[in-house]
């Protein structure tokens, strides 16, 4: 077996500049408030005090309090306006101050965003963003920590994305501005100031859908999103200097995904681990496994491996230990290889 | 001058169809008689809807009988296919006034390919872009924050278009009843919140719903005046709704009425002999007595002005036979294929849709073959 070492796409072409995670958010919002009237920002906190972690700092005095605006501390309120502004022909972008405080607006966000233009017959639409930090790491206890992104998974009408890199934060928030369909943004919040990564300066978006190959490989496909990237990136490392040449795909979108490239990767490999930091019961990779199983089940040469949290609330402390570090997700290939 | 927050409904016409207070000059009998015609327009196609669901060819109905004073009032106080509406599921008398067609109200029933919601949702939960009518959901309340959220919408695009939210009184108990209201108060939105109180939230009456004297006195909680008034009295809904509404439209923020009504019948088919376990036969005849319709025609009787039986029987026939003809073209449309499963979940379809589509035609023309 031979290691392969070069990242594989995308590679930003053009002029780019190095920026970070939270950057990218926070020039995604600025553009997009500058390229279109409709666009308008909200949620607690995000005004004056530019959100809890300075993703739109600055943008109120830029664009005004009519566009960028603090909202009552009320999460049905925040997506629920949202609604009636896509209703009505703006392009809202509201942020939820932390994934795990969407529980008030779920039934806004799965009985009103995912639902109004299938029940009116396409009559109404819902283009709608919803903008929370999500994940542990921050030392948060469980109510700062969740990745909640099953629930909305599961639901059909939502597109449901989370970027690890500032070029994929930056063009996937665009494209989820400018698209028709209510999109539920992630944001890995443990890797806002930690991932770093060359930007271009021109616009471009990310489509949605596309998951992106960082790292080429024969051996094992390591598959994952969100805030476990960089942790899957040194398992593969690691395994490199071992002659084990693993190829990494970042899903970065997880409705739609894009099956063709996770099952490509399987049928080249044949050998799978699937990572993600949710509990484990009803996971997102779940239907990644059933996937693999259901499209490349001949190329399998070991049952498909998952490394994701533990189905319990996600502790204060040990929050490391919780996550799916480098060692757990190692010790699952490794069990993939042996087998 | 309305007054807004007053312990008793404003009434305009007594129970016995005499003016309690003078009738405002544009109440001529002309514009009586129409919005009897309205409102008898809206009883009847009650009856006609309780029929086709006895006879199979619907499967659900909430009828809205005992309400049309509130509803045809609300309607007439609004510019139709102007101002937005973000209603409930028992709206259709509403509806009906401000201009959606019985035709479609029908197919949206009947979930045939004339239903403009392409038969996604259960009967009575219909939705007209044209009239600005949004959809409905059957999860209460939840109308209520966006509702809020598209006057916020309006005052951004700076025109007099309003937002006109309706609910009924077991939506008060919801939370998200007082996030949008919270948020409209907050955002002095353009928003007219109008709760049809009928007295039961199915079989919760309204005294199991909440602890305070009426819903209108929790306007003051949220920075809006809240109007009361006699929702069976169509002057009094008109004169009160138009005065909340213009007030809404001059840009002096949200506001709420109260419409104290009844619902005669059950909550829908689901409760219709279940509903004699929670309310009594006298509860119910005090109200059949109060019945809006009625006190209209003791009004135009009053004001020398009856309607007479036989116009009144001639008005009932040729909405029942409207009703009938909408039926048989509705019914003649078809009923939507297996197609409308999959579209319009999304703005396009993504793969894993096209695969399930894919397998659902092998499958459809399987079946076929």
């Amino acid at each position: 077996m031979t290691a392969t070492q070069e990242k594989a796409t995308p590679t930003p072409v053009g002029e780019t500049r190095t920026i970070n995670l939270i950057q990218a958010i926070t020039e995604a919002l600025a553009e997009e408030l500058d390229r279109d009237h409709r666009v308008v920002l909200f949620g607690e906190d995000v005004g004056a005090r530019g959100g809890v972690f300075m993703a739109t700092a600055g943008l109120q005095a830029r664009f005004g309090r009519e566009r960028v605006f603090d909202t009552p501390l009320s999460e049905a309120s925040i997506v629920g306006a949202a609604v009636g502004m896509a209703a009505r022909g703006l392009r809202p972008v509201a942020e939820i101050q932390f994934a795990d405080y969407m529980g008030p607006g779920f039934d806004q966000i799965i009985s009103q965003a995912a639902k109004l233009r299938y029940r009116s017959g396409g009559q109404f639409t819902c283009p709608l963003v919803i903008r929370t930090p999500s994940g542990g790491g921050v030392k948060g206890g469980h109510h700062h920590s969740q990745s909640p992104e099953a629930y909305y998974t599961h639901t059909p009408g939502l597109k449901v994305v989370m970027p690890s890199t500032p070029y994929d934060a930056k063009g996937l928030l665009k494209a989820a501005i400018r698209g028709e369909d209510p999109v539920i943004y992630f944001e890995p919040k443990r890797l806002y100031r930690a991932s770093k990564g060359e930007v271009p300066t021109h616009d471009y978006t990310v489509r949605i859908g596309e998951a992106a190959v960082r790292r080429e490989g024969t051996d094992l496909s390591l598959i994952g999103y969100g805030g476990v990237m960089p942790d899957v990136e040194r398992a593969a490392e690691a395994l490199g200097a071992e002659g084990v040449s693993a190829e990494v795909i970042d899903l970065r979108s997880l409705v739609p995904w894009d099956q063709d490239a996770v099952v490509r990767s399987v049928q080249k490999t044949g050998r799978a681990v699937l990572v993600s930091e949710a509990p484990r019961i009803g996971n997102f990779m779940g239907e990644v496994a059933y996937v693999i199983q259901e499209r490349a089940f001949d190329s399998l040469l070991a049952p498909v491996g998952q490394v994701a949290g533990f189905d319990t609330p996600y502790p204060y402390v040990q929050d490391r230990v919780y996550l799916p570090g480098p060692n757990r997700i190692l010790a699952a290939c490794v069990r993939a290889l042996n087998h | 001058m309305i007054d807004p927050h007053t312990p008793d409904p404003i009434q305009y016409v007594g129970e016995d169809g005499t003016p309690v207070l003078a009738l405002p000059e544009r109440f001529t009998p002309a514009l009586l008689r129409e919005l009897h015609r309205d409102m008898l327009r809206a009883r009847e196609f009650d009856r006609k809807l309780i029929t086709l669901l006895r006879q199979g060819r619907t499967t659900f109905y909430a009828q809205s009988s005992g309400m049309e004073a509130t509803q045809v009032g609300l309607a007439r106080s609004l510019r139709a296919g102007h101002d937005w509406v973000w209603p409930y599921y028992r709206d259709h008398t509403l509806a009906l006034s401000m201009g959606v067609p019985m035709y479609e109200l029908i197919s949206q029933c009947l979930g045939t390919n004339s239903d403009p919601c392409r038969g996604r949702q259960m009967p009575h939960h219909f939705a007209s872009a044209a009239l600005k009518f949004v959809s409905i959901s059957s999860s209460i309340a939840s109308q209520v924050p966006p509702a809020a959220g598209s006057a916020m919408a309006q005052k951004y695009l700076g025109t007099d278009e309003i937002t006109v939210c309706t609910f009924g009184d077991g939506a008060t108990s919801e939370g998200d009843w007082h996030a949008g209201m919270n948020m409209a108060g907050a955002n002095q939105a353009p928003c007219l919140f109008v709760c049809e109180n009928n007295q039961w939230a199915i079989s919760t009456g309204v005294r199991q719903q909440t602890a305070s004297a009426t819903i209108h006195i929790k306007a003051q909680a949220y920075g809006m005046p809240g109007y009361y008034v006699d929702g069976n009295d169509i002057v009094a809904v008109m004169e009160v709704c138009a005065h909340a509404a213009e007030r809404v439209r001059r840009g002096d923020g949200p506001a709420l009425v109260e419409c104290l009504t009844y619902r005669v019948g059950s909550h829908s088919n689901a409760d219709a002999d279940a509903e004699k376990q929670y309310r009594t036969r006298e509860e119910v005849g005090v109200w059949l007595a109060r019945d809006p319709i009625l006190r209209l025609e003791k009004l135009l009787e009053h004001l020398g002005e009856p309607v007479s039986p036989e116009e009144r029987a001639a008005l009932i026939a040729q909405t029942h036979r409207e009703v009938d003809q909408d039926v048989l073209r509705a019914e003649a449309t078809g009923q939507p294929d297996w197609r409308i499963i999959f579209e319009d979940v999304y703005a396009d379809l993504p793969s894993h849709l096209r695969d399930q589509a894919a397998a659902l035609r092998a499958e459809q023309e399987g079946a076929r073959a």
